[in-house]
């Protein structure tokens, strides 16, 4: 599946925005502050319904404007459009011309997997960050996991108010309890079946671009042991205390080890910076493998940051997207030009929130 | 800001506190009023007080009622054994509407909501002990949505009741997930109910 075609309206710096892309690498190049990273940010959005930015909608819309619009036309097996509207008073999303009445309908339109600067917080981060990572892919690949996820936090909600109270009903506190875990155990479950495979990828993809020759082990770190039902009653003594939901997928962590150690505190920066490279490679690499086409690769900076040897183990993932008529966009300024991409490449100049065909 | 008389004004902003009522309708039904034979508009006004005066919770049920007892209550031909717990007096319409459901009902007042502070204590549960203990009733059908907070309270009431001779069913969960009675059709609500199941 590739984008054909990305229409903006008063996103970020760009007032009005019609461009066509063909399948294949695509490089935007500009100097700084010109509007490369916001394209990114528009296609990912059509992807997730959230900025990569860690942003809420009112920061896209641009500066003195009511509101923004994001439409594409998406080119598979079938045509399909979209049309995004957000506004802070009004909020539109439709498919094929049809309201989207539920997110879970319209999860897996487009496929994007980002590589940015602020994949560095998947290592440097608090566990929250691991566990959004986790839940994006199952979200992106799993359709009942997204409406159990909110179902989950909605319980959890409920049942920390109640912990609040100075003296909760027991029984009513039981009754969110059982919620809690027994969709708690259905967001465990499907945690711990993804971390075999993506925990093999993310090795491999380690493997490939490092300069060292660690090895890198993905390990899920349950707050709960075996029934969450039953350590939820074990833990109620100390809940009554914290007055809190301790144990829970809420509380789960990835912990990420290099050479058996916590890459968080031990790695270098530059190892960091690897390891954030090798969990996208891995999304994306299973994302392929689940559904037989790569997704939308947006690569925003990185490639100029890595150096060759390191670029080079991106490079087969890069071209397998090319051949399978997906895309590539990749962002760069002119000084960090990746020239071992010479071939094939389709060139834009990005200046001041326009798009121009390269000479 | 506007031109308009003061009455006008104090009617839109009336009329645009009602639910579902933006601020364009309210203008356009308040002009429209104001232009229309003043007797109707009596008769509106006459209406709309008498409705409040009159309508009230039953005593009993809870439901929408003029008279005391509600005349779902007094019914003599609906079942008295079985009696069906709703969250809101307007559940009651929908399961009527549905034509499946010939027992007698018992109006929540809403559900266990930790969020908005509701407990059990604000809900008529205790109201409903006691027509366990006054009323015939066999079997109690909890008709509650789906979502968490009318989960948690469905169990409630099952584990408050356990001590009852009186089965406890709930409706069956075909209605779409989280949400209330009234986004459900007929059809749905009528496969709910005759598809409940004991929850003890
Ligand atoms: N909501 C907004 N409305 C208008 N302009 C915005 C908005 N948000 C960001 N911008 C502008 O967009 C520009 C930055 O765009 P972007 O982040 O895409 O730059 P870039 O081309 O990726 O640059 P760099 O090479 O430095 O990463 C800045 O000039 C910024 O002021
Ligand atoms: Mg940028
Ligand atoms: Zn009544």
């Amino acid at each position: 599946m590739h984008l054909a075609h990305l229409r903006l309206r008063d996103f970020r710096n760009y007032p009005r925005l019609d461009v066509d892309f063909i399948p294949g690498f695509h490089l935007l190049a500009g100097p700084n502050a010109q509007g490369k990273t916001n394209l990114l940010e528009a296609i990912y959005l059509l992807a997730t319904l959230r900025s990569f930015r860690g942003v809420g909608g009112a920061q896209m819309i641009r500066h003195g404007q009511k509101g923004y619009f994001v439409g594409a036309t998406l080119v598979g097996q079938t045509e399909q459009t979209v049309k995004m509207y957000w506004s802070i008073r009004e909020r539109n999303l439709a498919l094929n011309g049809q309201p989207v009445r539920k997110l879970t309908d319209y999860w897996g339109t487009v496929r994007a997997v980002v590589f940015c600067t602020e994949d560095l917080l998947l290592v440097k981060g608090p566990a929250r960050t691991r566990r959004r990572f986790l839940d994006l892919l199952l979200a992106q690949t799993q359709p009942g996991y997204l409406p159990t996820l909110q179902r989950y936090a909605q319980a959890l909600r409920s049942r920390n108010a109640l912990l609040k109270q100075p003296a909760p009903d027991e029984t009513a506190l039981e009754g969110f309890t059982r919620e809690l875990a027994r969709l708690g155990a259905q967001i465990i479950q499907p945690r711990l079946d993804l971390l075999p495979r993506l925990a093999a990828l993310a090795q491999s993809a380690y493997r490939r671009i490092a300069a060292d020759t660690e090895n890198l082990r993905l390990e899920y770190q349950p707050s709960v042991k075996q029934d969450m039902a039953v350590e939820l009653a074990q833990a109620r003594a100390r809940e009554r205390q914290y007055r809190l939901t301790l144990i829970g997928p809420h509380r789960d962590d990835l912990q990420l080890l290099l050479n058996d150690r916590p890459a968080g505190p031990f790695a270098s920066e530059g190892q960091k910076r690897t390891v954030a490279i090798a969990l996208k490679m891995a999304q994306a690499e299973y994302l392929t493998s689940l559904h037989g086409s790569p997704p939308i690769l947006l690569i925003d900076d990185v490639m100029g940051e890595l150096d060759r040897q390191r670029r080079a183990g991106l490079l087969p993932l890069l071209e397998e997207a090319h051949q399978a008529r997906s895309q590539v966009f990749m962002t760069c300024t002119e000084q960090n030009w990746p020239r071992e991409l010479g071939r094939a490449l389709q060139g834009w100049q990005v200046h001041e929130g326009t798009l121009s065909p390269a000479a | 800001m506007s031109a308009l008389p003061e009455p006008l004004n104090t009617l839109i902003a009336e009329l645009g506190a009602l639910p579902g009522i933006g601020p364009r309708s309210a203008e356009r039904l308040a002009l429209h009023l104001v232009q229309s034979d003043p007797q109707a508009v009596q008769r509106l006004a006459q209406s709309m007080v008498q409705a409040r005066a009159q309508v009230q919770a039953c005593q009993s049920c809870g439901g929408f009622t003029a008279q005391q007892p509600c005349a779902i209550c007094q019914d003599a031909r609906r079942d008295p054994s079985r009696v069906c717990v709703v969250e809101r007096p307007v559940d009651i319409l929908s399961l009527e509407k549905s034509g499946s459901y010939f027992g007698k009902y018992h109006v929540l007042g809403g559900r266990i909501s930790p969020l908005n502070g509701v407990g059990p204590e604000d809900l008529e549960i205790q109201e409903l002990e006691s027509r366990l203990d006054r009323e015939p009733i066999q079997e109690i059908i909890l008709a509650l949505g789906s979502d968490v907070e009318s989960d948690a309270t469905c169990f409630y009431l099952a584990k408050r009741l356990a001590s009852r001779a009186v089965t406890v069913t709930r409706i069956a969960q075909g209605l779409p997930a989280g949400s209330g009675l009234d986004f459900a059709d007929e059809l749905t609500l009528t496969r709910a109910i005759e598809g409940r199941r004991s929850i003890r």
